[in-house]
């Protein structure tokens, strides 16, 4: 833990010097946000709180994600594949009151694995080049109340996203989930094999990024490429969990014969092997598509 | 690229903000230089480079960013540093058509001169998004897609990071350079020390500066008849603006994608030059299509960063994907007004590419005309820059 603390000491320390420009830009939020989560109840005053937790689980065609593991029968051509990486960024997590109004969840930032902003479920165990931590349970807390029903957002919020993730807090500084190309994050990255230049992987995070030279940062981004507001109607803390399956991800993908210039999809908006990817994320690709994602179920 | 008023409302705040410079009070009590002071050296004529509020130049930051730019402790694999692509006697450049990371992949494009990156409005050949030193450096040292460059994705950040903390030296170097931070050596304090030493990497000291500059006698006639040529003079066939370099080609940087201190516009640049044209579309080999690969947007097929031509002799071979060999094949490349490659899986003529630059309209020039650009373009190498001390590398001392 003691990079942790090195990080927090830092920023306290950059807090102080001259107006850090990013401070400017991050208001602008200019590829449209989240759409928010309006009409909450608050989570203020003196409302007595209680400890949530969310659990997730990998799983590739309905078997458990086990970081090296070789699964078959993936994507048209039944293909095998050894996965190696599988984490993703979650944003705007919140659950749905007896008032029908979803609550964010106030995150508990001490893990290392969530900020006050964001999640990063992670499911490998460094069986290739990750971690050997992992984390599967969303945790934090909400005013008391009855809770069914579970919304959440697969992304790293605008201001998040483009500021300096060599002074971001955990889990912001890991290094595997930089998407620097385009000033960013990868909001979810699988890998198989050992990352040679034909092993299969997709990563996935806002494209068609700008820069400002004056102000310098990053203003909007065409393809914000966030999975936004999954939404599971019934969704009982105590009993539910929910799946992420690269089964389903991959479900309609070619994975033996790649069409585009990286092996699988590396999240460009010209590699057309992210077509289908995109549509079972119910991302727009190309300009068409978008509509209801298959990657997360609930069980 | 349209750019929104709210940039204006940013620029405003930081004009107001107007933080720190450098510049002050070089001399420490003891007579000798002030390592966190910072003084630029830079002719009259050359404004400075802008500097980010979080990362003012000091002289020890500067000298912490030399060692970790030559050094291979900044590879995962200990075999390559930033100067493995970025050669001072080839003006930072590797003599490459296409880079190659320390893992022997090869890069779709070539290694980019570093000299006067603090200027650049955009970092790397066609990418809109990278416009501080310091982010762009992250890039090379983690990213793995095209390819793997610095390869630092292979390891650790403690393991990466433990690397300087086991040598003295960095030791002293990093608490000079960060006097401030707690724990000065983190990747935050890396990139900040590659920028710093990148920006102040200038070169403004060829043939041609001490011609504008009033200096009567530094270009012959060759070159100064080159340089009306370059800058819109009428050639022998009686066209005015016949090759209209200048206009791409502009300013103190001969780059119209230019930023600096005092600008105030985005002049982010990326142009066609009808390199390629593979089909109706002006398409470009797959998976280097310049600003397409960010946008998708077709009318940005082929768009690529007009580079800066100070050292551009000693650069070759040229163009983002080193496809052109010599100085001469560029000239006669613009002359057509696009290349034509007649056969082959990148057969077509980049003359009709539909995304071409309006300014590449071809040209004739005399043979003696011809020498004469050439000969210009060649004053536009800067000897100092090739043999600076300053920018040497510190472990061959």
């Amino acid at each position: 833990m003691r990079m942790i603390v090195i990080t927090v000491a830092a920023l306290a320390v950059a807090g102080l010097g001259c107006g850090d420009s990013s401070d400017n830009i991050g208001g602008m939020g200019g590829d449209g946000g989240t759409g928010g989560t309006a009409g909450t109840g608050g989570t203020g005053g003196g409302a007595a709180a209680i400890d949530v937790s969310i659990e997730f689980v990998g799983k590739v065609n309905g078997a458990d994600f086990v970081c090296g593991d070789v699964y078959d029968g993936l994507g048209t051509s039944d293909s095998s594949l050894e996965f190696s990486d599988f984490r993703f960024f979650l944003q705007d997590v919140a659950l749905r009151n007896d008032q029908g109004e979803y609550v964010p969840v106030e995150l508990d930032a001490t893990s290392g694995f969530q900020t006050d902003e964001v999640v990063m479920i992670d499911f490998e165990d460094a069986c290739g080049m990750g971690t050997v931590e992992t984390w599967t349970t969303v945790t934090g807390t909400l005013p008391e109340g009855d809770y069914q029903g579970l919304r959440f957002t697969m992304g790293v919020p605008f201001a998040e996203n483009h500021d300096n993730p060599a002074t971001a807090p955990p889990p912001l500084n890991v290094v595997a989930m930089f998407w620097s190309w385009q000033a960013g994050y990868k909001f979810l990255r699988i890998d198989s094999g050992d990352f040679s230049e034909t092993d299969w992987r997709m990563h996935l995070g806002s494209t068609g990024c700008d820069g400002d030279p004056i102000a310098g940062g990053t203003t909007s981004c065409l393809n914000p490429n966030r999975v936004e507001e999954v939404e599971f109607e019934t969704f009982l803390l105590e009993e539910d969990r929910v799946v992420a399956d690269i089964g389903s991800l991959v479900a309609d993908s070619d994975l033996e014969n790649d069409l585009g210039e990286d092996p699988g999809c590396m999240g460009k908006p010209t590699d057309l092997d992210c077509g289908p990817l995109f549509e079972n994320l119910g991302l727009p690709f190309d300009g068409t598509g978008g509509g209801a994602q298959s990657f997360f179920t609930i069980e | 690229m349209s750019k929104g008023p709210a940039r204006a409302a940013a620029l405003g705040l930081i004009l107001v903000l107007g933080c720190g410079d450098s510049g002050a009070a070089p001399e420490d009590p003891d007579g000798g230089v002030d390592p966190q002071s910072w003084e630029w050296n830079l002719p009259e004529d050359v404004p400075r480079p802008r500097v980010p509020d979080d990362n003012p130049m000091s002289f020890a930051k500067v000298e912490l960013g030399r060692f970790l730019f030559y050094d291979t402790r900044m590879s995962g694999n200990l075999t390559q540093s930033c100067a493995s692509c970025h050669k001072q006697e080839l003006a930072f450049t590797d003599g490459l058509a296409r880079a190659v990371g320390s893992t022997d992949e090869v890069h779709p494009r070539s290694a980019m001169s570093v000299v006067n990156s603090g200027y650049a409005a955009t970092l790397n050949w066609a990418n809109d998004a990278i416009v501080r030193l310091e982010r762009q450096a992250l890039g090379p040292m983690f990213e793995v897609d095209p390819v793997v460059e610095l390869g630092l994705n292979e390891i650790t950040e403690e393991e990466f990071l433990q690397r300087f903390r086991d040598d003295e030296r960095y030791r002293d170097l990093f608490a000079e350079a960060f006097p401030d931070e707690v724990d000065p050596i983190s990747v935050d304090s890396i990139t900040k020390a590659l920028a710093a030493f990148q920006r102040q990497l200038t070169s403004f000291n060829a043939k041609v500066d001490r011609w504008q500059r009033g200096d009567t006698t530094a270009l012959n006639e060759s070159e100064q008849r080159g340089a009306a040529l370059f800058f819109g003079g009428t050639n022998a066939a009686g066209v005015p603006d016949a090759l209209e370099c200048f206009h791409c080609h502009g300013g103190f940087l001969f780059s119209q994608s230019l930023d600096e201190e005092m600008n105030v516009f985005d002049q982010s640049t990326f142009l066609n030059n009808g390199l390629y044209n593979l089909d109706e579309l002006g398409s470009y080999p797959p998976g280097n299509e310049g600003l397409f690969d960010m946008t998708a947007d077709p009318r940005d097929k082929g768009a690529f960063k007009p580079p800066s031509l100070r050292n551009i002799e000693v650069t070759a071979p040229y163009m983002h994907d080193g496809s052109i060999e010599t100085l001469e094949e560029v000239l006669d490349h613009y002359a057509r007004g696009g290349r034509l490659i007649e056969e082959g899986p990148l057969a077509g003529d980049g003359f009709n590419n539909p995304n071409k630059s309006s300014f590449l309209n071809g040209f004739e020039l005399t043979e003696q005309e011809r020498e004469d650009v050439l000969a210009f373009l060649r004053a536009l190498t800067d000897d100092d820059l090739l043999t600076n001390p300053a920018f040497s590398d510190p472990f061959a001392e």
